[in-house]
């Protein structure tokens, strides 16, 4: 440890003009300083505070940090260099036992706290740790030129995904780690499609560069979770030709604790969690996984949602399942579930009264994905919004009762469906013309509540064709651990 | 070169954390090379033996000129270089500045997808590979001895007989 050099036999003050108490004791300082021992006061705030000694400037921090001051004031008396006794705050007995001198401060009140010290304001300490600490970051350092632009550093790295990244900091980095209990050390997986080793420190650094807070972390590690279950194929869903991503979808508590967005236009901008959860997950598959686009990532025409497709579902409806429950969660659990989808296809429907109407509405948009005649090739996602959800509502249709009765009134018959029918040829397998053909799997249509309270304008996700094969490639919901 | 700021690799680390440079050209057949100008003094001699020894070897090139060695080229010259030529040669630097800004210019022409290398002075191959570090790229120079501010014209015509089948090779694969 580097410290200044200061009398190895002597005390050490340090003080910040802005402490009350520290300005009380200003008097106690002379008193300190005619008592024959050396004495340093390090200013934290104001070099020129306290008027009665020279003061040390310590405005950088340094000392104080050296020394792991908490509050001011700070007493130390060191002997022989070394720190043999310390008390904080205006304690008269304290500090004539630190300093070894009697009847210090009359007319002072016998004790009074000090202030916090400026070494523990927010972000000051990992800024200080950063600069002479060890930060236990094991990540490679890369140093840019003095005059450098961090972000177009960044740029040039091949970090961003076309938008401007936080540049990675040790400081931030250990800010995002202060999110998670989990070690910096510990590895979750092997992101696809290197397969490389991601480790909790590697996850913080990418959600710097996407530019979560420290509080998204959990839900952050959940989603990578989700994405690195082998149902979730996120190797194939990255490279594919198609236009799809993860897309997720968060429940539970956390979600109004990181003030996610489930109501106005929670599929679009504006929220910092929604967008940078999502972002972070993809930076992840870039950067760990050395998914880039162009290179192993063969999007045809690729998608916006594949920067980032994030939101949550509005739970505040106490008649609406969540997903997650849904899914198994238990109730008031946290949880996020992958979906590999597309963008979003809009469903107007401003003149259905009844579920009925709605439902084969409905059914005739969802016939769409993919191609209406494609069957059991695609997974759909439903983001039903509260209006619509409203006409189900009140009729006493619940969760279950809807998935059911949309899976019904899309059963078409092979004839219509197989390949040539129509005069297209896309379609199923012309050996399935006598069958009665679902357009999903039953576990394939999934219905998230969400969107702003006005407006019959709900949504529909198209899946990932990959899903064609059943048990191969699955939607993934995963419990977040806090 | 003073250090500046210290970010965390968030990739996997199985690369150099150097960005690949752009790939040669398979052959010059058919391609024109930049020949850049860095506006240093002394450097048109040595380009212009470069030339004539590019001519005689059949690759065609194309002249540039910077207002100055000490900023980086203009973009109006980044933008035509890279719509008529095909790779690049910055030359010839021999103090900071140009080391620096030169290497700016190789590394933007790289990410508009072409090949290039810088001819440096000796006295330079650590500033280079400084100012590589520093932007990313796994820039190529070729050197060429230091000083040349008080050589005659033939000795620079020398440095680019020495140099040219380095050069030509930086950014060719079969270079003729």
């Amino acid at each position: 440890m580097v410290r200044a050099s200061f009398p190895d036999d002597g005390l050490l003050i340090f003080a910040k003009r802005a402490c009350e108490t520290c300005a009380m004791v200003e008097p106690v300082m002379r008193e300190l300083a005619c008592g024959g021992l050396p004495i340093t006061v390090l200013t934290q705030d104001d070099p020129s505070f306290p008027s009665v000694v020279k003061a040390f400037d310590d405005t950088a921090l340094e000392q104080s940090f050296r020394f792991e001051v908490e509050a001011v004031p700070t007493v130390i008396r060191l002997r022989s260099g070394k720190e043999v006794a310390r008390t904080i705050g205006w304690n008269r007995a304290e500090w004539e036992r630190v300093t070894g001198l009697p009847d210090l401060g009359p007319g002072l009140p016998a004790m009074r706290p000090g202030c916090g010290s400026k070494t523990r304001e927010p972000g000051v300490w990992e800024e200080l740790v950063a600069r002479h600490g060890d930060s236990g970051l094991r990540a490679r350092r890369i140093t840019i030129g003095e005059w450098d632009d961090e972000i177009e550093a960044c740029f040039d790295r091949g970090w961003s995904d076309g938008l401007p990244v936080v540049p990675p900091t040790d400081a931030r980095i250990m800010r995002m780690l202060e999110g998670t209990s989990r070690r910096p050390d510990e590895i979750i997986g092997h992101v696809p499609p290197n397969l490389a080793p991601i480790t909790i420190e590697k996850v913080a650094i990418n959600a710097v560069l996407a530019g979560c807070k420290p509080e998204y972390m959990p839900v952050v590690l959940a989603a990578l979770e989700a994405a690195l279950e082998p149902d979730a194929t996120m190797h194939g869903l990255l490279c594919s030709t198609c236009f799809s991503g993860p897309i997720l979808v968060v429940n539970g508590p956390i979600t109004r604790e990181i003030g996610m967005n489930a109501g106005i236009n929670c599929l679009g901008q504006g929220n910092r969690a929604n967008a940078t959860i999502g972002r972070a997950l993809q930076l992840i598959i870039r950067n760990v996984g050395g998914g880039r686009p162009g290179e192993i990532d063969r999007a045809v025409l690729g998608g916006p949602g594949k920067y980032t497709f994030c939101f949550a579902e509005d739970e505040s409806d106490p008649t609406w399942m969540p997903l997650s429950v849904a899914r198994g969660i238990a109730p008031g659990r946290n949880a996020v579930t992958l979906f590999q989808g597309d963008g979003i296809q809009g469903f107007i429907d401003q003149r259905s009264r009844t579920p009925e109407q709605l439902t084969s509405s409905l059914a005739l948009s969802l016939l769409a994905v993919g191609n209406w005649k494609l069957c059991e090739f695609t997974n759909a996602m439903l983001v039903l919004v509260p209006e619509h959800y409203a006409i189900y509502r009140d009729a006493g249709w619940d969760r279950g009762r809807i998935t059911s009765a949309l899976h019904a009134a899309m059963v078409r018959s092979g004839e219509d469906v197989i390949q040539g029918a129509l005069g297209v040829g896309e379609g199923i397998d012309v050996r399935r013309k006598d069958e009665m053909i679902n357009k999903f799997w039953p576990e394939g249509l999934l219905i998230v509540h969400a969107g702003g309270q006005a407006g019959l304008f709900s949504a529909i996700c198209a899946g990932w064709t990959g899903s064609r094969f059943r048990e191969e490639s699955k939607i993934v919901t995963k419990e977040i651990r806090l | 070169m003073k250090p500046g700021l210290t970010m965390r690799d968030p990739t996997a680390e199985t690369a150099s954390d150097l960005r690949s440079r752009t790939a040669p050209l398979a052959s010059p057949a058919g391609k024109t090379l930049a020949l850049m100008d860095i506006g240093k003094m002394r450097g048109e001699e040595f380009i212009d033996r470069l030339e004539q020894l590019c001519r005689a070897r059949g690759v065609a090139t194309r002249r540039y000129k910077k207002p100055t060695n000490t900023r980086v080229a203009p973009r109006e010259m980044i933008k035509d270089i890279a719509t008529h030529c095909q790779a690049v040669v910055i030359a010839l630097s021999d103090c900071g500045s140009c080391t620096s800004c030169s290497t700016h210019d190789l590394n933007d022409l790289d990410k508009k997808g072409l090949p290039g290398v810088s001819v440096l002075t000796e006295e330079f191959r650590q500033a280079f590979e400084a100012q590589k570090s520093a932007i990313g790229l796994d820039a190529v120079a070729v050197y060429v001895p230091h000083p040349m501010q008080n050589r005659t014209t033939a000795e620079l015509h020398a440095f680019a007989e020495q140099s040219i089948d380095s050069i030509l090779t930086a950014i060719c694969y079969s270079a003729p």
